[in-house]
């Protein structure tokens, strides 16, 4: 379902194309609570920006956080150095769970050690 | 609300989620990884698990301040939740960097809807002009120009 089409194409000539589907955006937006009942169409527009916005910022701290912490250079980004920046960083504390409590990895905030299962 | 993101956490540490798929509650890995990719430097490569967690992160990102717009609306007896809804929202959780831009983005967004819709009135007023016009000719057997 190309449901994004329409307001991409009117977008692109002014604002630049869409880079997430509005559709799925809208899937999670219902699915995050009961309450949420009725989204106007302009609401997954705003978030598919917002959505650019938060990735640009998590992905640039985790770049910066994982090149300041390594004296070695390395050129690929891992889960760890997105960990690190949500744990670094106050506006991402909602993400903090979420990034800590996963059967692969473990974080220890003290030391910046990262323990992995492969 | 942290019973909510309780419940938004236990969802997403499970696989399925009763009728709702795996794919359905994330944005498309290629997306996102696209994005992650045009913010650093031309070398940068990012792992699979790397953009498998920034998925988890946006999705929780988009859960978490839907939450608190969707209270908004609640305290406010609205039903629907509109684009300053979620702008206000941002700026209430501590994402006041993005407000500008979002309030910006969706006042453009309207302006064009606005034009869009101006276009179709337009365009609709052309056509029942012409129609009537036809069937005047169809009665009276002859062609009056518009």
């Amino acid at each position: 379902m190309r449901q994004a089409g329409a307001y991409s194409r009117i977008l692109s000539r002014k604002t630049g194309p869409h880079s997430l589907p509005l559709a799925r955006i809208k899937k999670i937006m219902k699915k995050s609570s009961d309450d949420v009942k009725m989204i106007s169409g302009e609401a997954p527009i705003v978030f598919s920006k917002a959505c650019e916005l938060f990735i640009e910022e998590l992905t640039k701290r985790a770049w910066i956080n994982m090149t300041n912490m390594h004296e070695k250079r390395r050129s690929t980004l891992h889960k760890e150095d997105v960990a690190s920046a949500v744990i670094a960083t106050d506006v991402f504390d909602f993400l903090v769970n979420l990034v800590t409590h996963d059967n692969n990895c473990e974080l220890k905030e003290d030391s910046h050690q990262v323990i992995m299962e492969t | 609300m942290f019973d909510n993101i309780n419940n938004i956490l236990g969802s997403i540490n499970s696989d399925e989620e009763g009728g709702i798929k795996e794919q359905d509650r994330l944005l498309p890995i290629a997306n996102v990884g696209r994005l992650m990719k045009q913010i650093l430097p031309q070398n940068a490569k990012i792992s699979k698990e790397g953009k498998e967690t920034m998925q988890e992160c946006v999705s929780e990102f988009i859960s978490f301040v839907t939450g608190e717009a969707s209270d908004k609306c609640h305290k406010e007896k609205r039903k629907t939740l509109n684009g300053d809804d979620i702008c206000w929202a941002m700026g209430s959780l501590g994402f006041d960097d993005y407000v500008v831009p979002l309030k910006r983005y969706l006042h453009r967004y309207r302006e064009l809807e606005g034009e869009k819709a101006n276009q179709n009135k337009v365009a609709a007023g052309n056509n029942i002009e012409e129609r009537q016009n036809n069937e005047h000719c169809n009665l009276q057997g002859s062609f009056y120009g518009p």
